[in-house]
């Protein structure tokens, strides 16, 4: 094997073994969405499925929500540490989902992990993550802005065995289900989780067989330099440069911000994010930890330099992330972490701002995040216990050629919204009112996309809700002279005599009988000077209200 | 008087038309342009050209049946009537907030698509249903009649109605229909309850907007090709195909346009399950290989895998079809290198023109097609029966100019790349529909058609490790063909979003009569009886807090308590059968009613191969070098498809030249051709 270099491969077999490869986590996706319970999985994809090479490197990834594309990174790497090559053995699977401890990004998501034998030596891994409803901590869903420790958001798993030697490790089963408020849901996608791994594990064993093991690696190795290279020449085509950024989440009280600095150093075909003098980590949630920063920068990255390119290893070789331990963007344990994708949102718009100044004719202004609310409490018609999790999309920023994108999830966030003839059906809730909110983009040369705004009336008497947002007091900002985005907001009965704005963050605030929460989400900001804007775009504004 | 069917299938490029006469079992066959101005004369001509070249008379004709791209190709190339829409206060911009996503996960200029209701052409007006039906608040029928003055102002032909929890209680949206047509008489409706009568708000009034966006189009054209069928003497009504595999009258696709969406792939689903009833193979794979895509469609049981939800150029189409899974690659698709170094193929394609560089009509990029040539497996001088000419050379150069420096290989290494690349890709499409129904695509028969399919389907069925391919003998027509094999049929449904216990029993059936009758009358318009028709019965159930369903069938339309326990009983084991778990303590809920009508149809026999030939020797044209996987060059026989005996066996190596393919046998099969003239390959 030292004798050859991935530099003989041959690129077409490279490319057909990466196909291969790319079916097989697609199968695994399939095979995870057919087989899953919960509708965040099944209907919404909310799910990814991956490959590894032996040292845990990613060489083929199916992913549904971008959040994903980092999730995996240095997983299997975890699994290696903690039971050493030796103590694996076949028809073993991990699982694991605290972020500090080889899980994803935040407690929800659960990894599982399963090593790929051929003549008895461990060849490769297989893994798939996978957003689950609820898995304890102190609010239904094990997400909001209000926890102020890991702990509180849910039960903690590092890397331990779910299956050993082919047979389910019911114990720790039984400990994971007891601490989930939907432990049926649980049940049933754990198990798809296990059947994604058992289709990937068999898939890649063919692989293997076909062409021995020195031959595959070789091209997986190779198809990875591939990937790299390709990255690597988007990137050289931008001119190397230093470029910097800050923008703000929200802090630990109402009106408080931190900040995240980002410098852009651009390099011969390589990108050095450094965050360095970003804010110290915040009590509440809106942390990021480390494997969904590399996420939102590879999102991002990715839709500026080469939308299309396969996602592995190889192209994240390019990308260099600095941040010091205990700030907001590589928070330690036990920081909060359960809103990072409100969070990311941010971070996205920092990253997009740096990539903007390096490629103006890519320019995207900055972008309204979604916002959080879980509503909770007892259904009178059932009087059962309800959580109703759901997020609303705010509007994307405008881009140097066309304007931003109205009501959609931005940067790596991305699971879509739950019909509302089927939440009214299932929630002591009626929506009044949902639709695109007028005049929230910021106003430009190409406006930024609109929030949105819907209003929920309540129809049970025990209702809480819990909020999490940004960009509620920190505007998406517009570009080259272009408006900011409107900011959002969470009102109380509106249009009514006690009407009032409601915090930022909150957890369970009491919602009576008949109330109604308004929800407006932030618009995105524009791009260029409203001056600038052409007579038929002006025109159509004026006419449809945007 | 013996009758004579008829089925034209409009493609982008060509318009194929076959002519079936059952006093002699004899067919016929007329290819012509599609036309790009009147989309119905191409259709007529076909019709007529094809009576002229068989010699029979237009009066004979009992049975016609048309497969249209007409609603496909407005949707997608955004060129549909302007369209407004009446709906509930508070909730005029579901079309646009969709599902909240961006289209493209990374490529931020790939925008959400324009709603095909523009923002100032949407109404709202004060009413509001509940989930159970309830009226919360009534119909403002003074703001329906200003709604639709505005609407009259904005020069829209079509008029979409779309309410809130209509499926649960139409009332309002009827009344502002009636409204509607009362003071505008002559424009076209489409009413959310009545297309779509199921719950989830975006899906049923993207639905129902894309219908009524649709209706004025497909009226004007079923106009003229009712008009130009009656002028030329045919006297019985035409019929055309629908994405469900079903024949219906003109009158029930200017309701439904929607329903024609894969209308000409459906019929090369509905043929290839025809042939296989005639060669008793009832599990299949089709694979439709083109220019430009491949579609793959898994026919179990001879019955094909249906879909309830599909999306037609980013809007979602609630409506059945047969589940045709459509990947965007075929034998024009481009090979080029990436910026990494790497060997990739497609998605751009070289199109109908200038086509690929061995065509030389101008293409420059190499295709699948060139790789197939430069490797011998197509003809090198001509193909179409020698209608048109090929030039290797042209194909070697692009290959050499472009490929062969960037990948450091040779010829000969970067066209069979472009083969292995391309297989490796519908291998990929073949997987994923069978992993999605739970099967093993090795216990099923590939069933190769379309003009490239049967030159990749060995190659597919190889590494997969499928032991049988099928290769009809015209795999350019099966569409054309499978339109003969249509039976009239309609799909019906209805949400019931209610429990599955025994005091919802009541509500449940009363849904099953409200679809009874409506299947009834549909029935008494479409073949003026109800005789002889099947009422299929279906009911989708899931596990309360689930959000896809199982559809179960039911024996008939009146449930009783014994027979809900059966059915929920049946629910767990398909669960388990299908998902590999069962919850048997979970409350189980019941979502929608659906009924299938059924007006089954004698098919025509299928055209057996005449071979006046009873020596293999003597269907043997010439030899040349082709290549192979795992073999590289060997000198192969190239047989004459026409003249290939019926019931004899060779091995591979071989190629069989056709008409309208060519079939590339590896060495790894043996080839059987039946007494049908089907082609059978063994692994």
């Amino acid at each position: 094997m030292n004798n050859l270099s991935s530099t003989d491969i041959d690129p077409i077999k490279s490319e057909v073994i990466a196909r291969y490869l790319v079916a097989t986590s697609e199968e695994m996706a399939a095979t995870l969405m057919r087989t899953a319970f919960s509708p965040n999985i099944k209907e919404r994809g909310d799910c990814s499925t991956a490959i590894f090479d032996r040292n845990g490197e990613i060489t083929a990834l199916a992913h549904r929500i971008p959040m994903h594309l980092g999730s995996m990174v240095g997983v299997v790497s975890e699994v290696i540490k903690r039971f050493g090559i030796s103590g694996i053995q076949p028809g073993d699977m991990f699982m694991a989902n605290d972020p500090y401890n080889g899980g994803g990004t935040h407690l929800p998501d659960i990894n599982v992990i399963s090593p790929v034998f051929f003549d008895n030596e461990i060849v490769a891994f297989v893994a798939n993550i996978a957003h689950h409803a609820d898995i304890g901590g102190m609010v239904p869903g094990s997400e909001a802005a209000v926890c102020t420790s890991i702990f509180q958001e849910g039960i903690r798993i590092p890397p331990v065995r779910i299956m050993i030697a082919g047979k389910l490790n019911q114990d720790l089963f039984d400990v994971l289900l007891l601490n989930s408020r939907t432990p049926e849901e649980r049940v049933g996608d754990l198990k798809a989780q296990i059947a994604a791994n058992h289709v990937g594990v068999k898939s890649v064993e063919l692989l293997f067989k076909k062409y021995g093991i020195i031959q595959t690696e070789l091209i997986i190795k190779a198809y990875l330099d591939f990937t790299e290279k390709r990255f690597s020449e988007a990137i050289k085509k931008i001119p190397n440069g230093t470029f910097e950024a800050t923008d703000y989440i929200d802090g630990d009280n109402d009106g408080e911000l931190a900040k995240i600095f980002a410098k852009l150093t651009i390099e011969d075909g390589k990108l050095i994010f450094d965050f360095t003098t970003t804010d110290r980590q915040i009590k509440t949630s809106r942390n990021i930890p480390h494997r969904a920063v590399l996420a939102t920068i590879y999102t991002v990255c990715q839709s500026f330099l080469d939308p299309s390119i396969p996602a592995n290893a190889g192209y994240y070789r390019t990308i260099q992330t600095l941040a010091s331990l205990g700030t907001i963007v590589n928070p330690v344990s036990p920081a909060a972490v359960g809103c990072r994708s409100v969070s990311c949102a941010v971070l996205g718009d920092v990253v997009a701002s740096v990539l903007t100044q390096a490629m103006p004719n890519k320019a995207l202004a900055g972008s309204g995040p979604h916002h959080l609310f879980i509503f909770s409490g007892t259904n009178p018609k059932t009087d059962s216990f309800f959580v109703d999790y759901e997020t609303l999309a705010g509007g994307m920023g405008a881009r140097s050629n066309h304007d931003g994108m109205d009501a959609v999830r931005v940067h790596a966030s991305g699971a879509s919204n739950l019909p509302i003839e089927a939440l009214e059906h299932v929630y002591p809730l009626r929506v009044e009112r949902y639709e695109l909110r007028n005049y929230s983009g910021g106003t430009g040369e190409f406006r930024g996309g609109m929030g949105v705004i819907r209003d929920y009336r309540i129809l049970g008497d025990d209702i809480v809700v819990s909020l999490s947002s940004e960009r509620q007091n920190q505007p998406a900002a517009g570009i080259l002279g272009g408006g900011h985005g409107a900011t959002g907001q969470f009102i109380y009965n509106p249009d009514q005599p006690d009407e009032r704005k409601l915090p930022s963050a909150a957890s369970e605030i009491n919602m009576p009988r008949g109330s109604v929460l308004r929800i407006c989400t932030p618009g995105g900001g524009a791009y260029g000077e409203s001056s600038d804007r052409s007579d038929g775009s002006k025109e159509k504004d004026l006419l449809e209200r945007r | 008087m013996s009758a004579i069917l008829i089925g034209i299938d409009t493609g982008g490029t060509f318009t194929d038309v076959v002519l079936c006469d059952l006093s002699s079992n004899y067919y016929t066959y007329f290819k012509l342009p599609t036309s790009t101005g009147k989309p119905s004369q191409a259709v007529l001509d076909g019709i007529k050209g094809i009576l002229e070249l068989s010699n029979l008379p237009s009066n004979r004709v009992e049975f016609l049946v048309l497969g249209t791209t007409l609603g496909t190709n407005a949707v997608l190339e955004g060129k549909c009537s302007n369209t407004g829409m009446i709906t509930t206060t508070g909730f005029g911009d579901i079309l646009e907030l969709a599902r909240q996503r961006k289209p493209h996960t990374f490529n931020l200029d790939i925008l959400k698509p324009t709603p095909i209701v523009k923002r100032d052409c949407r109404m709202e007006v004060s009413e509001r249903i509940d989930y159970e039906g309830k009226e919360l608040l009534p119909l403002n029928e003074e703001e329906v009649i200003q709604a639709v003055a505005v609407l009259r102002t904005k020069n829209v032909e079509a008029v979409a109605i779309c309410m809130m929890h209509s499926y649960a209680n139409p009332t309002h949206e009827k009344r502002a229909a009636e409204i509607l047509k009362e003071i505008w008489p002559e424009v076209y409706v489409c009413v959310s309850s009545e297309i779509m009568p199921e719950f989830r708000e975006f899906e049923r009034f993207s639905t129902t907007a894309v219908n009524a966006s649709l209706m004025p189009i497909m009226d004007r054209y079923l106009v003229e090709f009712e008009a130009g069928v009656v002028d030329m003497g045919i006297q019985i009504q035409p019929r055309v195909m629908q994405s469900n595999g079903g024949a219906v009258t003109p009158k029930a696709v200017r309701l439904a346009p929607v329903n024609t969406f894969f209308s000409g792939p459906s019929g090369g689903v509905i043929g290839a399950i025809g042939l296989g009833e005639q060669v008793g193979i009832h599990d299949l794979i089709t694979f439709d290989m083109g220019g430009t895509s491949t579609d793959v469609c898994l026919i179990k049981d001879g019955v094909p895998v249906k879909k309830d939800l599909r999306e037609i150029a980013g809007f979602p189409v609630r409506t059945r079809t047969i589940d045709i899974h459509t990947i965007g690659a075929g034998g024009g698709s481009i090979a080029w290198v990436d910026a990494g170094g790497l060997l990739k193929v497609g998605p751009m394609s070289a199109g109908a023109y200038p086509g690929p560089v061995a065509y030389g009509r101008g293409g420059t990029k190499a295709t699948v097609t060139d790789a197939n040539v430069i490797l011998g497996r197509l003809n090198p001088k001509s193909i179409l029966g020698g209608r048109m000419e090929i030039f290797p050379e042209l194909a070697k150069n692009a290959i050499k100019d472009h490929l062969v420096p960037a990948l450091k290989v040779n010829l000969e290494r970067a066209a069979s790349g472009i083969l292995e690349i391309i297989n490796v890709n519908m291998m990929g499409a073949v997987r994923v529909i069978s992993i999605e129904q739970g099967i093993d695509a090795r216990d099923f028969t590939l069933l190769a058609f379309g003009g490239a399919g049967p030159l990749h389907a060995a190659d597919v069925a190889l590494n997969m490790g499928i032991k049988h391919v099928l290769i009809p003998p015209r795999p350019g027509l099966l569409s054309a063909i499978g339109l003969l094999h249509a039976d009239i049929c309609g799909d019906f449904s209805v949400t019931r979003l209610v429990k599955a216990d025994s005091q919802n029993i009541d509500y449940i059936n009363k849904g099953f009569n409200e679809l009874h009758a409506r299947g009834k009358a549909w029935l008494d318009s479409e073949i003026g009886s109800t005789s002889d028709a099947q009422f299929v019965w279906n009911i989708d159930v899931r596990y309360f807090g689930q959000n896809s369903e199982l559809s179960l069938p039911i024996e008939d339309s009146c449930l009783d308590e014994n027979k809900l326990n059966l059915l929920l009983e049946q629910y767990h084991i398909n669960h388990t059968e299908f998902y590999g778990y069962a919850m048997r303590d979970q409350v189980i809920e019941i979502v929608n009613l659906r009924l299938m009508v059924r007006a089954l149809r004698t098919h025509p026999p299928v055209e057996r191969f005449k071979s006046s030939n009873t020596e293999l020797d003597k269907s043997v044209v010439e030899s040349r070098q082709v290549w192979f996987f795992d073999y590289g060059y060997v000198q192969t026989k190239i047989y004459e498809r026409n003249l290939l005996p019926l019931n004899c066996e060779f091995n591979g190596p071989a190629i069989i030249e056709q008409m309208d393919t060519t079939t590339v046998v590896p060495p790894q099969f043996r080839v059987k051709n039946d007494e049908f003239g089907f082609l059978h390959l063994y692994l």
